[in-house]
């Protein structure tokens, strides 16, 4: 038996999924000041039915991490930043403490200007007297050699002991300086917060005697062992969209074009499925406005959703981005978004005439009829969704191709279906299809979907190589390893390919994520010919293997 | 404030050969260098996506023999049409400028094309300006060259068209190819002074372009007025550039940029793959942008090497006084050109083709129109790398020609249908955007 357990804004829900079955499911509201004992409660009521003994496998999403990076209430972190020439240095306005070091790094990977010892000593000694703790070191090609933030490290660990540092070059082997020290910097805001949160669920499982896998589900719909996530805690941001997005494959498991849409209270998720395939930000995550290194399903969020409150004012209604309580169906005294579907379209959620009832008062300070109302709300409603679906997809389509073939094969695109998540889907999704003309498709599990995304969601792993022959050099990613070819002068792209699958194989292992490995694939195999004069003097291969988001190897589909 | 557009397409799967200039390579250390920097990122740039130029985009410009597709790949189609996306975009107002930063480049090419010449087969400013003259009615449009070998193909193009004036500086023709672009080069009888060259010595640095700069270029474009400013952006003035021997810098560029403001650049030449193209591509989209580029520099620049001579000085000095003069004077050239009771003026040229080793014979009549700037008949034959011999008859009306130019040149072409004197007949007429051509040995027409 498996186990979801999703932590959202609003609810935390969670399932037992067995055999193709959800045969278990529960919700509790979220407590965001404890994520934790959210996560508890939702898992004594699960192993209230079924005893921890059947349980194989545990997938958590929490908010953890997004809360905090959102709340802005962490603790004083120091950023340092090695940049070299380019753009100016208010172009890294990252955090109040962010200190500039001397030297450089090229793309090639060599150092064009050393640290300057007495420069750092004074940085060290800056970041002591503000009571910062915790530092984050962040070069410019960094990921073509970490030399500079390693010394730079070392010094800081070894004469400033109380300092907790994190290197750009560990966090990841991506091009894109500033959203390296970006990611680097979260990673630093979040770590210990993240650990003794991973601390307290490792206790508390052990108290429940439970010994299956405990994996935490990443932005890229992937999961990552509990312990692997200690060292990366923002791969764990976004995991919500990211759990109903794997939710909406796995109820609908065909490769179709799909927009997710994932209603909740007062929020709607939109995703898209192309050829099957989930679409991922091609910038990264985007935390507090500034892009990252985190790799993400491109997710729009719109502030509306089954329970957003409507205000009148005479002649008009608006629809507000905040709730006052659960619609008036549900007995929550207010006029919802729900509650205007309901009425309009004859729904039947809830009690209907609470619906009427609230709609009516609203339609009277509005000196509007009820059905003029519910009308308007429904147009707002749909045209807001259908608008942002629109767009998405034009910004998908405008995504940048580097190659002539990318160009000539331009992606073409139709809408197959719109697939429903969240309750308020049920309600809203039919006419929004009907409007958009495409199909609907709201599964028996919508309501659930997110937790059983997570429940069978399998982990993911990207690794990526750059190899310089001339150099000798090459470096890994994720872990920021590098090292010297001792076959430079023979290197080809099949050696490259193994170099690469062979990393692959080594940190799936240590993940525990051994039998996924046979199912990567390349992603990315660049090589290029360096000429100087008119001669070859070394190339450049750049190789990528991953194992994609997908599901688990006992996961076979739901039941319809 | 409206950001800056960039368009990055570096065809990172096209090549002339292995080996050449224009290989895959030559971009590849600006993508490294660009998204290190994050600079796609930042609120003052957008970045558009690559799109395709239409045949009839080219057959606006261009007489490719035997037709386009005999003379372009598919990489050229993208390069010239993601030029055509930023245009698109800062007529539209979506963008302050923009920068296209696309390969293969296209400053060489002439209004014939029998194939590659300089690295370049079809000429991707030429279609973007005709482009927009067509769909947004811009007449005047200034072309700044700055690419360190002659724009000898944008200047071919619009030697005739007192609308557009092409300013080219670049190293002495006398010591670089294609070996043209002296200052005695200053446009066609009807759009006299239209056309400036700037020929600079070897060895000339920041200083002395930027003088130019000021003190010719700049007061050239507020005399002018143009609609439209396009940079013609060729990054070989480098002073690590392998192939030329001038000692311009990244700083040099960005300066130049900020201070010209262009609407549109579009990148040509620029060998120097790692030394130079990723700072100095670096630096026009940071002027461009309006970003401070004050930290920007390359590895291994040296300002006090770069000293100017005060003789180089005096030469650029004496240079720009002349050309400002016969820019000043190009009315009354023109005016007396007009007076010739010669119905057409005509020139003979050979045109060489060095990357594709094909001599060109051209015989070019211009009509001297005493209402407009008149229309092009041009017979040109050339042997082609695969041993085919083509002679061909094209008749060219610009888009600013009189009614009855156009009538007259039309005529022409229906004359000569079925003169199997020529393997192909050509038609360009700007004015209906109609674009005939005729297979006389097929006895076959194509309209675009």
């Amino acid at each position: 038996m498996l186990i979801g357990i999703d932590v959202g804004g609003t609810y935390t829900d969670g399932v037992v999924f067995d055999r193709g079955e959800v045969i278990a499911t529960t919700k509790v509201p979220t407590d965001d000041k404890d994520i934790k004992a959210s996560v508890l409660q939702v898992l004594d009521r699960l192993l209230e039915q079924h005893p921890a003994d059947d349980i194989s496998r545990i997938v958590l999403s929490t908010t953890v991490v997004t809360n905090l990076l959102a709340t802005g209430s962490w603790e004083r972190t120091a950023v340092v930043l090695i940049p070299g020439y380019g753009l100016p240095a208010d172009a890294y306005g990252i955090s109040e403490d962010t200190f500039f070091l001397k030297g450089g790094i090229d793309f090639r990977g060599r150092e064009l200007e050393p640290l300057d010892q007495a420069e750092l000593e004074q940085t060290g000694r800056q970041i002591r007297s503000a009571g910062i703790k915790r530092v984050a070191v962040a070069a410019k090609f960094s990921n073509r050699n970490d030399s500079l933030e390693t010394k730079a490290a070392a010094y800081i660990k070894d004469n400033f002991p109380e300092m907790e540092v994190f290197l750009g070059s560990k966090i990841s082997g991506k091009l894109n300086f500033p959203r390296r020290a970006v990611t680097t910097y979260y990673t630093a805001l979040t770590s210990r917060e993240w650990n003794s949160f991973v601390d307290a669920i490792e206790e508390a499982l052990a108290e429940r005697g439970l010994q299956g896998e405990v994996h935490i589900l990443k932005a890229d719909g992937g999961t990552l062992l509990l312990d692997a996530s200690r060292s990366l805690p923002c791969e764990t941001v976004f995991s919500g969209p990211a759990a109903s997005t794997m939710g909406a494959l796995a109820i609908s498991s065909d490769k179709s074009n799909a927009v997710v849409l994932d209603i909740g209270g007062t929020t709607t998720d939109i995703a898209l499925i192309i050829d099957g395939s989930p679409l991922y930000a091609s910038k990264g995550a985007s935390i507090n406005h500034r892009y990252t290194h985190i790799n993400a399903f491109a997710v729009r969020s719109i502030a509306l959703g089954g329970d957003s409150s409507l205000t009148a004012s005479p002649g008009r209604v608006e629809v507000e981005s905040f709730r006052r309580g659960v619609a008036a169906c549900f007995g929550g005294g207010a006029a919802t978004v729900t509650d205007a579907f309901n009425c309009k379209f004859n729904l039947n959620i809830g009690d209907p005439r609470l619906s009427a009832g609230a709609l009516r008062e609203l339609a009277g300070q509005a000196g509007m009829e009820p059905e003029e109302l519910e009308a308007a709300v429904v147009d707002t409603v749909i045209g807001r969704l259908r608008d942002s679906i629109q767009n998405m997809f034009k910004e998908w389509e405008n995504e940048p191709a580097y190659k002539v073939w990318e160009v000539i094969h331009k992606r073409k695109f139709t809408l197959d279906k719109i697939i429903g998540i969240g309750a308020a889907s049920r309600a809203i999704v039919p006419e929004l299809a009907r409007v958009m003309k495409i199909e609907p498709y709201i599964h028996r599990y919508a309501d659930v979907a997110n937790a059983l995304g997570a429940a069978v969601a399998r982990p993911t792993l990207s690794v990526s190589l750059h190899v310089d022959t001339q150099t000798r050099q090459y470096n890994l990613d994720p872990g920021g390893v590098k090292g010297s070819l001792d076959n430079a002068g023979k290197f080809q792209m099949e050696d490259a390919r193994q170099m690469a699958r062979r990393y692959l194989e080594k940190i799936g292992a240590e993940r525990g994520m051994k039998s996924y490995v046979e199912e990567s694939g390349f992603f990315m195999e660049e090589q290029f010919n360096m000429i100087r004069g008119w001669d070859s003097s070394g190339k450049l291969f750049d190789v990528g293997i991953q194992v994609a988001p997908g599901f688990i190897e006992e996961f076979k589909g739901v039941k319809a | 404030m409206k950001p800056s557009g960039i368009l990055f397409f570096p065809a990172f799967d096209w090549a002339i050969t292995p080996t050449h200039p224009e290989r895959e390579e030559r971009l590849l250390y600006t993508r490294d260098q660009i998204f290190e920097e994050g600079i796609m990122d930042l609120p003052q740039v957008k970045e558009y996506q690559p799109g395709l130029a239409a045949p009839k985009d080219i057959a606006r410009v261009h007489f490719c023999v035997p037709d386009i597709p005999a003379q372009i790949t598919e990489a050229h189609l993208v390069s010239a049409g993601s030029a055509l996306v930023l245009a698109d975009a800062f007529m539209q107002g979506e963008i302050k400028n923009g920068f296209a930063i696309i390969r293969p480049p296209g400053h060489h090419s002439m209004s014939v094309s029998h194939g590659n010449r300089g690295f370049c087969n079809i000429n991707n400013e030429a279609i973007m300006i005709e482009y927009l003259r067509r769909k947004y009615g811009a007449r005047r449009v200034a072309i700044v060259d700055t690419d360190v070998h002659h724009g000898d193909g944008t200047q071919e193009i619009y030697y005739n068209d007192p609308d557009v004036l092409f300013i080219s500086f670049h190293q002495d023709g006398r010591t670089l190819y294609p070996g043209s672009g002296f200052m005695e080069e200053l446009g066609g009888p009807l759009a006299h002074g239209t056309t400036i060259n700037l020929p600079l010595a070897p060895r000339t640095t920041d200083t002395g372009i930027l003088y130019a700069l000021d003190t010719l270029i700049m007061p050239l474009l507020e005399e002018f007025k143009p609609d439209l400013i396009i940079n013609s952006a060729g990054q070989d003035n480098h002073y690590s550039d392998p192939l030329a021997d001038m000692r311009f810098s990244a700083q040099g560029y960005a300066q130049l940029n900020a201070r010209l403001s262009p609407d549109i650049a579009v990148l040509e030449g620029g060998y120097s793959v790692e030394t130079a193209l990723p700072y100095v591509n670096m630096a026009l989209i940071m002027a461009m942008a309006g970003i401070d580029f004050s930290n920007l520099r390359e590895p291994d620049y040296v300002p006090e090497r770069m000293k100017e001579s005060a003789g180089n000085l005096e030469y650029i000095k004496k240079m720009v006084k002349q050309q400002l003069a016969a820019f000043r004077q190009r009315e009354e050239v023109i005016a007396r050109n007009r007076k010739t009771d010669q119905h057409f003026h005509s020139r003979h040229k050979q045109i060489f083709y060095d990357t594709d080793y094909i001599h060109e014979e051209q015989s070019v009549k211009l009509r001297l129109c005493p209402d407009c700037a008149g229309f092009r008949l041009i017979e040109s034959t050339a042997q082609h790398r695969n041993g085919q011999y083509y002679r061909v008859y094209c008749i060219s009306i610009p888009i600013n020609a009189c009614p009855a130019c156009q009538a007259e040149a039309r005529s022409y072409y229906g004359d000569l249908s079925g003169n199997s004197r020529y393997d192909f007949i050509y038609l360009q007429d700007r004015i209906d955007d109609e674009y005939r051509s005729i297979d006389t040995g097929k006895d076959l027409e194509k309209v675009l």
